[in-house]
């Protein structure tokens, strides 16, 4: 008998101790996932190695803003790994749009935007976001990024005041050692916070170690 | 009263000043077609009008019952997405991507021959010791052994004082073949890196003809390798094409800044003007080089007009005043 428990987060589940979403394309493996089915349902689990916001609920996150039918703007979504499981958890009424500079992880993308519906691929660098405001469909829930570029941060923030509703949600995943290899993590997250405070609320923050190292996940929302 | 025509990845609105459309014409339900039309040009609509219509998108493709429900309008747009973005993937990927792929097997093709040749020199010194020494090309070494096999048989007037009184054992007839084919294969193995690299010095002429003549053939496929293609090389300052290579140094100097020096540079160091030039003017031709580089490789990516010569005239030039300046 597999076990099933809810967690606190919308449609994350724990199964047998795991992590997992609810397959939204049943059958369909995205990275070499375990798949188990139980009542029907079909569940994928969601791999803390490979994730970083499975690594966040991992490590204590509280707050993770996803719920079904938002619309999600995802900035570095490579080859699609975890926006798979957000794909999964907002369901054929939420959108995301993809946003990936390198076209050798987002040919991986395509087949899998094109099974699972609500993913828009978009084909551009993130630091210009006039190149794809045409395909962003009015404003968005959420701003995920995870791009690991020095400027990460002012690119969060622009393609935040361009597409972001007010009082909308940001996610950024902090990745000090692409900030600046020569000083201490510790200095250059207080140095990103401090530069997003005058944008966001910080709601909630977690470090992914051992899974993620030199990483800070910082959960925000913005204050306009 | 204002009329704006808008596009949209449904359909052309027709719509006026007060955000009232007046008549939809939709697309057909085809993403490659639909990608197509996206690309045509027309007239820009005011912002305001344009927004207005993608915030509303969903509600008036169901009110003209271009699709059923929400879910629909989404695989819809992811699909229009998918074939915007494959048709703009077809147009990024450029040739200089050719340059890579050749420089990179280039690279392993050296790999291979070193482990081979080693194999090879340590294997038939078996059989004839003195011939390691007296040969050191690795060429020639592998095309006696296949011209001749058996030490008995060379006919090479450096080794014929050593056949004789050869301190090696005897080879079978097999043992020969069979070494002899390994031999062989070395050969083929430099006929491929000599193809290949003529190869490359075509690509490089056609694609990169500034920056290949300033940096070298060797140089500059290694340096477009390295940055990842020709418009990254374009887009980077001139300190980084200057450190290109040297990475590890580099990280290893940040870390801990006492115990290592700063490199002065990385791959352009097999660059001739710096390899020659003594070591206390080596970092400033180095500048001087990678400024030179950096302009050559935007002239490549921008226009491809030559202008080669005269930059590296310019280049000697002042290359030549920092090696008699007195420091
Ligand atoms: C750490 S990976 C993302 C992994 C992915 N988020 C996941 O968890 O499945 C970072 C990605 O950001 C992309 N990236 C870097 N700079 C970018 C930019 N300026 N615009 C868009 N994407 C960028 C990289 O090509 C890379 O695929």
């Amino acid at each position: 008998m597999v076990k099933i428990e809810k967690t606190k987060f919308y449609g994350i589940f724990k199964v047998d101790g795991n992590l997992a979403t609810v397959n939204l394309v049943p059958g369909e493996k995205v990275y070499g996932e375990e798949l188990i089915k139980e009542k029907n349902v079909e569940y994928r689990y969601w791999d803390y190695w490979r994730s970083k916001p499975a690594a966040a609920i991992k490590n204590g996150l509280k707050i993770l803003p996803l719920e079904k039918g938002m619309n999600i703007l995802y900035l570095g979504i490579a080859n699609g790994t975890t926006a798979s499981h957000f794909s999964d958890i907002i369901g054929k009424e939420g959108l995301i749009y993809g946003v990936e500079i390198s076209e050798r992880p987002f040919r991986e993308l395509l087949p899998l935007v094109e099974k699972r519906g609500n993913i828009v691929p978009i084909l551009s660098n993130a630091r210009k976001p006039e190149d794809y405001e045409d395909q962003i469909l009015g404003k968005v829930d959420l701003v995920y990024e995870d791009v690991a570029t020095e400027d990460q941060v002012e690119i969060l923030i622009r393609n935040c005041e361009k597409f972001l509703k007010s009082e909308g949600f940001a996610i950024i995943a902090i990745k000090s050692q692409s900030i600046d290899v020569t000083r201490p993590p510790k200095e250059v997250y207080d140095e990103c916070l401090q530069k997003l405070e005058k944008h966001f609320e910080i709601l909630d923050k977690v470090k992914l170690d051992p899974y993620e190292k030199f990483h800070l996940f910082v959960v925000m929302k913005s204050k306009k | 009263m204002a009329l704006y025509k808008v596009k949209t990845f449904i359909g052309i609105f027709t719509i006026d000043d007060n955000k009232k459309v007046i008549s939809f014409s939709p697309f057909p339900k085809d993403p490659i077609l639909v990608a197509s039309r996206l690309k045509d040009e027309v007239d820009e609509a005011p912002e305001e009008i344009e927004n207005f219509l993608k915030e509303n998108l969903l509600r008036y493709a169901l009110e003209y019952k271009f699709v059923k429900n929400q879910a629909e309008f989404n695989q819809f747009l992811t699909e229009v997405n998918s074939e915007i973005a494959k048709q703009k993937i077809k147009e990024i990927v450029s040739r200089d991507v050719l340059i890579i792929h050749t420089n990179n097997a280039i690279e392993e093709l050296d790999k291979s021959i070193n482990i081979f040749i080693e194999r090879l020199r340590e294997w038939y010194s078996l059989h004839f010791p003195e011939m390691d020494k007296v040969i050191e090309d690795h060429k020639t070494f592998a095309k006696l052994i296949e011209k001749f096999g058996n030490r008995k048989d060379i006919d090479d007037k450096r080794l014929n004082q050593f056949k004789e009184k050869s301190m090696g054992i005897d080879f079978t007839q097999e043992d020969i073949e069979t070494v002899k084919a390994l031999a062989t294969t070395i050969i083929k193995l430099y006929e491929l890196r000599e193809r290949f690299s003529n190869y490359l010095s075509k690509l490089l002429k056609e694609i990169a003809p500034n920056f290949s003549v300033i940096a070298g053939d060797v140089v500059a496929a290694k340096l477009i390798a390295k940055a990842g293609g020709l418009e990254r090389l374009a887009r980077m300052p001139s300190s980084t094409i200057q450190l290109l290579g040297a990475e590890k140094a580099l990280f290893r100097f940040l870390k801990s800044k006492e115990k290592f020096k700063s490199p002065k540079f990385g791959l352009i160091y097999n660059h001739p003007l710096i390899k020659s030039a003594p070591k206390d003017k080596q970092g400033k031709i180095a500048r001087l080089l990678s400024s030179k580089l950096s302009i050559a490789a935007r002239i490549d990516y921008y226009s491809k007009e030559y202008k080669a010569d005269k930059m590296k005239k310019e280049l000697e030039e002042r290359v030549k005043e920092v090696l008699v300046a007195k420091k």
